[in-house]
């Protein structure tokens, strides 16, 4: 088996969907990971990215965006490292899913919902200028059906 | 992302194939708005080839619900994955959209 961990640069001025999602797939195919758990994983990093490269910067240089995912047994670790504005995914608001939907104008906050439930763990801390987001995830090898 | 567009008892058929990247998404919203504008009333999405969909994607069948609410219209959705349709479950739209299994259950259901 190869290594249990990948980690790659993008940056903000890439189309980084495209960059990490054949990494993603690449990894978890090699490791037998279940295709939902790769669907959670390119999902959580989708919503991640495209959070910070779309309200994340106040200028418009190229930033660096630092992903690194470790595979331990049955728990995945996701280290996401950026140099945007200070944001605490821990601390932004959860959008009303009570409200009537016609009457929602504001559909925000629901990217950042769906990573939070797709991971088990989130931990925040910003060192030296940056976001430092390290996500958990546990799965069961043999528990998710791939008949997908 | 493909595309199909077709219609079967009034009701319009999207067709999506592939992903709802970003890209796919975009291409998705401009064909809905232009659908919504030239007067559709019944919109329904088979997702029987979708392979991914993030909130973006997701906000443009809120965007289609929302303004054919107004209008008395419908919107519906079907061949969904399973793995898909727990996004679905987690953004809680699968209490507001009508998920069928098949094409055909849908268009006789709406």
């Amino acid at each position: 088996m190869s290594d249990n961990i990948i980690s790659f640069r993008m940056t903000n001025k890439e189309n980084c969907f495209q960059c990490f999602r054949p990494k993603v797939e690449a990894f978890g195919e090699e490791h037998g990971l279940p295709k939902k758990v790769i669907f959670h994983l390119t999902l959580v990093l989708d919503e991640l990215v495209t959070n910070i490269i779309d309200y994340g910067y106040a200028d418009f240089d190229e930033h660096p965006i630092d992903v690194a995912i470790n595979l331990d047994e049955e728990i995945i670790t996701i280290r996401l490292e950026d140099d945007s504005e200070p944001f605490n995914i821990l601390e932004a608001p959860e959008p009303d899913l009570e409200a009537p939907l016609e009457e929602r104008d504001h559909l925000g906050g629901m990217g950042i919902h769906l990573v939070k439930n797709m991971v088990d763990g989130i931990a925040y801390a910003r060192e030296d200028n940056k976001n430092v987001l390290l996500l958990t995830k546990k799965f069961n090898k043999n528990c998710c059906s791939d008949d997908e | 992302m493909g595309m199909i567009e077709s219609n079967e008892n009034g009701i319009t058929i999207l067709a999506i194939d592939g992903n709802l990247d970003a890209e796919g998404t975009q291409l998705m919203e401009e064909k809905v708005v232009g659908l919504l504008e030239g007067g559709e009333t019944s919109l329904l999405f088979d997702f029987s080839g979708l392979d991914y969909i993030n909130s973006s994607g997701l906000r443009v069948l809120v965007l289609a619900y929302q303004r054919l609410k107004k209008t008395s219209g419908k919107v519906a959705i079907c061949g969904i994955k399973d793995y898909i349709q727990e996004v679905f479950e987690v953004s809680g739209y699968d209490k507001i959209f009508p998920l069928y299994t098949t094409k055909e259950d849908a268009v006789s259901a709406m």
